[in-house]
């Protein structure tokens, strides 16, 4: 058990970076590790499968923040409804974006499965095969999204260089 | 060997260095011939190394104890002894209950007469005080709303505010023929009388209309709309004036 939580320590570090690429904000990304790291430790008998342990501990972590996205979405749509909030609101403002501070402006605007994406196989180097479960998808489909998400963080790396950013004006 | 022209797991596996060494060479010697393709995967590939720079010291945020697998642990191993706890609470709830029920099961077998039940648990909860209510108040919708969670066909709560009578209180039964409810109506003097429902069981034993005494109990009883039914009251004049009460208000 100790030698279990020792690897979980090893893998901290990775796992909070992973969420804060995603959620681009301390205190929800660490949220989001401290569900994980919940399900990880009910769930360790019965569920972890055979392999890098890293993998499966993103798997449990894309899979959390998928589902809060899709809730808060349906969430902000709500308020739509009731004349209140947009789009926007779920998503930090440029001021409180870690990544936006830390010259990864192009890599903030990927959308969250992008960044997903490009974390787990240029970041962490996980196997194509790992990328697939994590996303539930065949290999063939992580290709195809990867090279899209590539083609896309160039498209807006090369945006940031050569004109301002453009903003919605509310 | 992968084939030409490459496809996108060529490039991805290009990119993350992850081609065997024939392939990659196969794969140069194809992106020399392909300025476009070999400029574009020039770009992406200074892309990913920008992005492992930017990530691998920037975003180590500040340790947190919260995150500790140790913390953690603790955490959950509290909120189970909470929930234990809770579950504990339910359990001596259900076995209250039940024991009730079984002493009605007991009390039933030996009182071959009509709505025995209902008697022994006025007996029970209103004259003794053996079992807690699940409900007390003093509205009479909250009483009916609760009953209709249970018993939703069955018929409304009678009106006994004639015969000075007002809801006060409610609980839960099991006895042999499914759950029962019992609705304790209280009087100024701190009289009572109650209404018991329940199913009328497997053979669906339906009751002629009737009234019979036991003991210092008054028991009148009736099937109804999927239910039997069963008031009591203490023997008497009071017994009288809430049947007369009863019948007029359905």
């Amino acid at each position: 058990m100790n030698d279990f939580d020792e690897q979980l320590r090893e893998i901290l570090p990775r796992l909070r970076r992973f969420a804060l690429s995603l959620t681009r904000e301390q205190s929800s990304a660490d949220d989001l590790v401290q569900a994980t790291l919940e399900r990880a430790l009910t769930r360790l008998e019965s569920k972890r499968p055979e392999g890098d342990l890293r993998a499966w501990l993103f798997a449990i972590l894309y899979r959390r923040f998928v589902d809060q996205h899709r809730s808060a979405r349906r969430y902000t749509r709500m308020l739509e409804l009731f004349g209140r909030g947009r789009e926007d609101d779920v998503q930090p403002s440029t001021e409180r974006s870690v990544l936006a501070q830390h010259s990864l402006g192009a890599f903030e605007r990927l959308s969250g499965e992008q960044r997903a994406l490009l974390l787990a196989v240029s970041v962490e180097g996980l196997s194509y095969k790992e990328v697939a479960m994590m996303f539930d998808v065949p290999i063939g489909t992580v290709m195809s999204r990867l090279s899209r998400a590539r083609q896309a963080l160039r498209d807006l790396s090369e945006g940031e260089v050569t004109k301002p950013r453009l903003r919605i004006l509310k | 060997m992968i084939n030409l022209p490459p496809n996108d797991h060529d490039f991805n596996a290009w990119l993350d260095d992850r081609l065997p060494p024939t392939d990659r060479q196969r794969l140069d010697a194809w992106l020399g011939q392909n300025p476009d393709q070999a400029r574009r995967l020039r770009a992406q590939l200074h892309d990913a190394q920008q992005l492992r720079a930017a990530m691998s010291g920037a975003l180590t945020p500040p340790p947190n104890p919260v995150l500790d697998p140790t913390a953690i642990r603790q955490q959950l191993h509290q909120r189970r002894r909470q929930s234990l706890a809770r579950a504990a609470g339910l359990a001596v709830a259900v076995a209250l209950g039940s024991l009730g029920g079984w002493q009605l099961r007991g009390w039933q077998s030996v009182t071959p007469a009509p709505m025995g039940d209902a008697l022994q648990a006025y007996r029970l909860f209103a004259q003794q005080g053996m079992l807690p209510a699940d409900l007390q108040v003093a509205d009479r919708g909250t009483l009916q709303g609760w009953l209709d969670r249970w018993f939703s066909a069955a018929q409304r709560l009678p009106d006994l505010r004639q015969a000075g009578f007002e809801p006060v209180a409610a609980r839960l039964l099991s006895t042999e023929q499914g759950a029962a409810a019992m609705v304790v109506y209280q009087n100024a003097d701190g009289q009572k009388v109650s209404f018991y429902i329940r199913p009328p069981g497997p053979n669906h034993k339906m009751l002629p209309p009737g009234s019979r005494q036991d003991g210092e109990l008054q028991a009148a009883y009736w099937s109804g709309p999927g239910f039997n039914y069963a008031v009591v009251s203490p023997a008497g004049p009071m017994a009288q004036t809430v049947l007369n009460q009863l019948h007029s208000s359905f």
